[in-house]
């Protein structure tokens, strides 16, 4: 199960959540990533959920990894680390700002002792300006970058996506497409970069619409419950049983809509013939809509929305959804066995690259692979100095 | 329209509309890629969405479509097939959101080998809602049915009212980036293998690959406590009220640390120095500040003492006190901020006549410089001559 990346080596001495996953992807896609742990290992062992003892977060965010244990506060650890950065590709760190180079591993310090590497380097806000040195954590960057001021019902101020870590994960995959950037530039240059990702511009880029929308048209995007400012209809309806959710994204999907409906002349009302006109009489549509949803099941909305390829869906929980037809044959999540913890059930790969697939592997052991990983370095006889040179 | 950028002298054919495929394409021509955009009959839906530019174009459309030359085909004309053919034949990647079956009537056939038969140094990225395999297949979604279904409506809003969506699209740019990820690495592959592959992606994918951490922590938990297993059925998250507008913060409370010693200087601080004798508040601010088992019951008490002060304020003093915090912002007071000013997450760009701002690449490189582009093409009828569009 090759992956696109296989023969590339990562180097992560990253914690928690942001950047951690960003070595889980890059693994996923078939390279070699070892994760250094501190003494104290990885915060998010002791997060809670633990499953067997072992915080669900560690394991999630640390699939596909060798893991093995450093102090860098001690000068052969360094040397150790120094030597496996000597024949690495990616190295990724999310210390506080400053933190790494006291630590001895800056970018200079890395590029020194290997000018190839791609040098990625996490930070919540930025790795300069006022708050550069400022701590951050997801629900933080939710509320700074405006990502909740766009949750809520209509007339709200905000409301927090609740606790799925999801603007720190947004900035692991924001940081895996610069590394591979950077990658792709070294093939033409042969040397790597520094690149810095923060949870501040990935936050932006998550919003990259509705961010858009003010700063190319200076429309500041408020909450609008289920309803899109774009599009109408795009929004969930009442059912008789349930909500359905239902999205009219042109004018064919528009007719076939009335036609589900059994409406046929809202598609000759001049106030809705195109979008544009709907989005300005959206809530005159939206009175006449709402009492004919309240009329009929869920099942049938999503019958007669399907035979006219209008998008319609329920909602659906853990439970449905783990075990849905559709999610298993796409492989979108992925139930592990891990050596000690159990079976655990995480997201599956995002892309399913045809020739060379990558796999979704168990999370390591904390510092299991200390050994194997010392003695292959032991082997090579790589003299560390030689390695600095 | 200068290409440079790691990606100079690629060629990207995208036949896709809304966010995720155009979106990873215009990224692809901030990189240095050479995009060019078909269109068919319509359209690409979002040149009709609000809000619009002055010229009258789509501010979804432009900001999506950036940087990229355009090819808009009739479906009724005899040649638009050989057309499309002929431009994904000099291509590289070939981003596409059509079905293999949509793409076959196109005249494109294939599209889901292994290898493109026809074009074997091709990288297809073929996009859908809900995945290639399985009985929805060819079904059609959306941002909203993605976010619906992959489970994401019931972390934001109350179960037992109407729903609301993430307002942002999280689906379309989610899928976007991991489209470009794909793609990137496909070409490094491909530097090494000469050979091309296709990589299917989806929104549902996307999402239930961003949720790991709540698939994760309701797997088989020894307690279903905290945050990541009950999100789904806590009240609306709105922060703490301050004297004007509501904040977050925590002591370390975030994800289960020691909590910090600074919390007792920060409450005497704030005059809630009767925190300090009251059983219910660990000292350190672990368990009643951020994701903290005790922060909501809490909430009201740290809101008495907050609410004597503006957020600014309450804010610094968290921060000057070793807690993490910041005010819930909307985007105009984001970009107000003298952080997002330093950290120049924008550009200006040509938008016709005028010249408008633009996100610019979400990372910074020390050692390549990333120039954004302008200009969305009109809706134009082309030539049908490939040789003089390209």
């Amino acid at each position: 199960m090759t992956g696109p990346l296989s023969g590339l080596r990562v180097i992560d001495v990253s914690i928690m959540a942001a950047g951690p996953w960003i070595g889980t992807l890059l693994g996923q896609l078939g390279a070699e990533v070892i994760k250094i742990e501190p003494p104290a290992g990885d915060g998010t062992r002791w997060v809670e959920p633990k499953q067997h003892g072992m915080g669900t977060n560690f394991m999630c965010l640390n699939l596909n990894k060798k893991d093995i244990s450093l102090d860098f506060k001690n000068k052969s650890d360094q040397d150790i680390a120094k030597q496996l950065i000597a024949d690495s590709d990616i190295f990724i760190q999310n210390f506080r700002v400053g933190v790494i180079e006291r630590l001895g591993l800056g970018y200079d310090a890395v590029k020194n002792i290997n000018p190839k590497m791609v040098y990625c380097s996490v930070s919540g806000f930025g790795e300069v300006g006022p708050m550069a040195k400022e701590a951050c954590a997801d629900f933080i960057m939710q509320a700074y970058s405006g990502f909740a001021s766009l949750n809520g019902n209509e007339g709200d101020q905000l409301e927090a996506f609740r606790f799925t870590g999801f603007i720190d994960l947004t900035t692991s995959i924001v940081a895996v497409e610069a590394i591979l950037a950077a990658l792709y530039q070294r093939e033409v240059s042969g040397v790597g970069q520094k690149v810095e990702i923060s949870m501040l511009q990935a936050a932006l880029e998550i919003q990259y619409t509705k961010v858009s929308d003010l700063l190319s048209a200076g429309v500041v995007a408020k909450p609008m419950g289920s309803q899109s400012y774009g599009l109408v209809p795009d929004s969930a309806f009442e059912a008789l049983d349930g909500e359905v959710f239902l999205t009219v994204h042109n004018e064919s999907q528009w007719k076939g809509f009335c036609t589900a409906i059994e409406q046929s002349e809202l598609s000759n009302d001049s106030r809705f013939q195109s979008n544009y006109q709907r989005v300005i009489h959206r809530d005159a549509l939206r009175a006449i809509l709402q009492p004919i949803f309240k009329t009929r099941p869920m099942i049938w909305w999503l019958r007669a929305m399907e035979r006219v390829q209008v998008p319609c869906a329920m909602a659906q929980n853990f439970e449905q959804l783990r075990y849905h037809t559709q999610v298993c044959s796409n492989g979108m999540v992925e139930q592990i066995s891990t050596q000690n913890w159990g079976d655990v059930v995480v997201g599956g790969l995002p892309w399913h690259f045809s020739r060379t697939p990558g796999e979704v592997l168990p999370p390591p052991i904390p510092g299991a692979d200390t050994e194997a990983v010392l003695s292959k370095l032991a082997k090579k006889n790589v003299n560390p100095k030689e390695a600095m040179a | 329209m200068s290409e440079s950028g790691p990606l100079k002298g690629i060629q990207v054919i995208e036949l896709a509309q809304g966010v995720a495929g155009p979106m990873a394409a215009c990224r692809l021509a901030d990189l240095g890629a050479t995009v060019t955009k078909i269109e068919f009959d319509e359209g690409d839906w979002t040149r009709n969405c609000a809000p619009f530019l002055k010229d009258g174009m789509s501010n979804v459309f432009f900001s999506l479509n950036r940087g990229k030359k355009s090819v808009w085909l009739k479906s009724s004309n005899s040649n638009a097939h050989k057309t499309l053919k002929d431009l994904i034949l000099q291509a590289d990647i070939f981003v596409t959101d059509m079905t293999t079956q949509q793409c076959r009537d196109k005249g494109i056939d294939r599209v889901d080998s292994k290898v493109c038969a026809w074009h074997p140094q091709l990288v297809v990225a073929q996009l859908s809602a809900y995945g290639k395999h399985g009985p929805l297949s060819n079904r059609a979604g959306s941002e909203l049915t993605s976010q619906a279904m992959a489970g994401y409506t019931r972390y934001v809003g109350q179960g037992s009212e109407a729903s609301i969506r993430l307002g942002a699209d999280v689906a379309g740019c989610s899928t976007a980036i991991f489209t470009v990820q794909a793609i990137l690495a496909a070409l490094l592959e491909r530097n090494k293998s000469h050979q091309g592959q296709r990589i299917d992606l989806s929104l549902l994918n996307s999402l239930l690959s961003m949720k790991t951490v709540h698939l994760a922590a309701q797997s088989d938990p020894d307690t279903f406590e905290g945050p990541r297993v009950g999100g789904a059925y806590d009240p609306p998250e709105r922060g703490w009220a301050t004297k004007d507008k509501p904040i977050t913060f925590a002591f370390g409370g975030a994800v289960g640390a020691e909590g910090r010693a600074g919390w007792t200087d920060f409450v005497k601080d704030l005059n809630m120095s009767h925190m300090l004798d009251d059983p219910r508040y660990d000292k350190n601010g672990r368990l009643t500040t951020g994701l903290g088992p005790l922060a909501r019951t809490l909430k009201s008490e740290y809101e008495k003492g907050f609410k004597q002060h503006p957020s600014d304020h309450v804010v610094v003093k968290v921060r000057e006190h070793g807690g993490f915090a910041s005010a819930y912002l909307n985007h105009s007071e984001l970009m107000k901020e003298p952080q997002v000013k330093a950290m120049d997450v924008m550009q200006k760009v040509k938008a016709g006549s005028a010249m408008v701002d633009a996100l610019n690449f979400p990372a910074k490189f020390s050692n390549m410089s990333v120039q954004i582009k302008g200009d969305a093409p009109q809706l134009v009828e082309q030539v049908t001559h490939t040789n003089k569009t390209i």
